[in-house]
């Protein structure tokens, strides 16, 4: 069984298995714009990307633009979409709307980022979660066959961020579940709603690893069953925000 | 701006600036611990790492450092969702941390150009309605 954390020296909680098991399930099967075989690419490339020449010499770079070559990954992917892991994977803080409107230029789609956004955040904090224990990384699952949905929500509109978004009052129909009913959603709750499956993944996987996000804007209050306080877990959450730049 | 009023809803005060000057003593208990893990799980090596998860785990025991490797193997997912994304702060949040995030300096982030500057009126309204803000948020939380 994979993430069978029940042989870790640690005690690890239930749902931290279940969900990274049910979330390793899914990166297997077709999503909505990328197959099976290039969604575990995806994921095989943000694990190639921790050892990328190029990305280390645009880490460094005082503007990763003026590093040109080429990622090092051998997988099945069109090279737009390892640029986008690698770069989402290795440098995020130093993204632009001019960079992923390149990315659309050179074929990436709005929709197929966004898809590309989902899978590299679960995985890069599945295998993080990992390397915190001390754990050996999970196999990558081996894909399952079938195509890509294609499906796009209908009520998805340009909003605020870089890529269109469903908003809270316009999720409807197929989409009635994404926000649990809530009137006000934090952009970061509605920033991948363009693909409502990676907004659901991301659903699980927090409130395993952190906390449901219909609480997350309650301040004081907790998932039951943490060992941490709200506070502590707010503590943790920041400083690794902070030390990734991340203004958000 | 979670952290701090989190404190605020049990009446403690807490010290945000922990987040980006680790020297800085948050009042949150085992603060200095947690604070040390979440820094060695981003930029720590391998040994780093080991070192701070047993800190952790002697001065919190194992089931709270577990939860801290959860959670902040959840911000790194986090962190990109919101840079890869160019999410704009939510307009409430832009206008009650003015004064945060200029006592944090993360105002100097490349993504802060993602949020709309607030003027100096809104930005002043935003202190004054503090108070007010912070009530509301405790009734939404179902504990007034």
């Amino acid at each position: 069984m994979v993430f069978s954390y029940s042989d870790s020296v640690y005690p690890i909680r239930a749902d931290f298995g279940e969900a990274h098991r049910a979330y390793w399930h899914e990166l297997a099967r077709p999503g909505c714009w990328w197959n099976g075989a290039e969604r575990v690419a995806i994921a095989a490339a943000v694990r190639s990307a921790r050892d990328c020449g190029l990305c280390a010499e645009r880490k460094q770079a005082l503007t990763p633009n003026a590093v040109q070559g080429e990622h090092a990954d051998a997988g099945v992917l069109p090279t737009v979409a390892v640029e986008a892991v690698h770069r989402i994977t290795s440098d995020p803080s130093r993204l632009s709307k001019a960079w992923v409107d390149g990315l659309a230029k050179q074929g990436l789609s709005d929709a197929a980022y966004v898809e590309t956004v989902g899978i590299v955040g679960a995985v890069v904090s599945i295998d993080s979660f990992h390397r915190n224990l001390g754990l050996p990384l999970e196999p990558l699952p081996k894909p399952e066959g079938g195509e890509p949905s294609g499906y796009r929500p209908p009520s998805a509109e340009p909003g605020e961020a870089w890529v269109p978004w469903i908003r809270p009052e316009k999720a409807s129909g197929s989409e009635t579940d994404l926000y649990f009913g809530m009137a006000r959603v934090p952009h970061v709750g509605m920033a991948m709603s363009l693909v409502p499956d990676a907004v659901r993944a991301m659903g699980r996987l927090s409130e395993a690893q952190y906390i449901a996000l219909a609480i997350v804007a309650m301040p004081g209050r907790n998932q039951p069953g943490r060992a941490l306080e709200r506070a502590q877990i707010e503590l943790v959450a920041g400083r690794v925000s902070a030390l990734n730049e991340c203004f958000y | 701006m979670l952290l701090r009023e989190s404190g605020a809803m049990e009446g403690r005060v807490f010290d945000p600036r922990a987040v980006t000057d680790a020297s800085v003593a948050s009042g949150v208990p085992f603060g200095e611990e947690l604070v040390a893990f979440a820094s060695a799980s981003v930029t720590g090596s391998e040994a780093e790492l080991a070192q701070h998860r047993e800190a952790l785990e002697a001065a919190m025991g194992v089931e709270a450092m577990v939860d801290a490797a959860g959670v902040a193997a959840n911000f790194e997912r986090m962190v990109r969702i919101a840079d890869a994304t160019g999410i704009p702060l939510d307009k409430p949040v832009a206008v009650f941390t003015v004064g945060l995030r200029q006592e944090l300096g993360i105002d100097a982030f490349g993504a802060a150009r993602n949020t709309p500057k607030v003027g100096a009126l809104l930005a002043a309204l935003g202190r004054l309605g503090q108070p007010l803000a912070r009530r509301l948020m405790a009734r939404y939380a179902g504990r007034s």
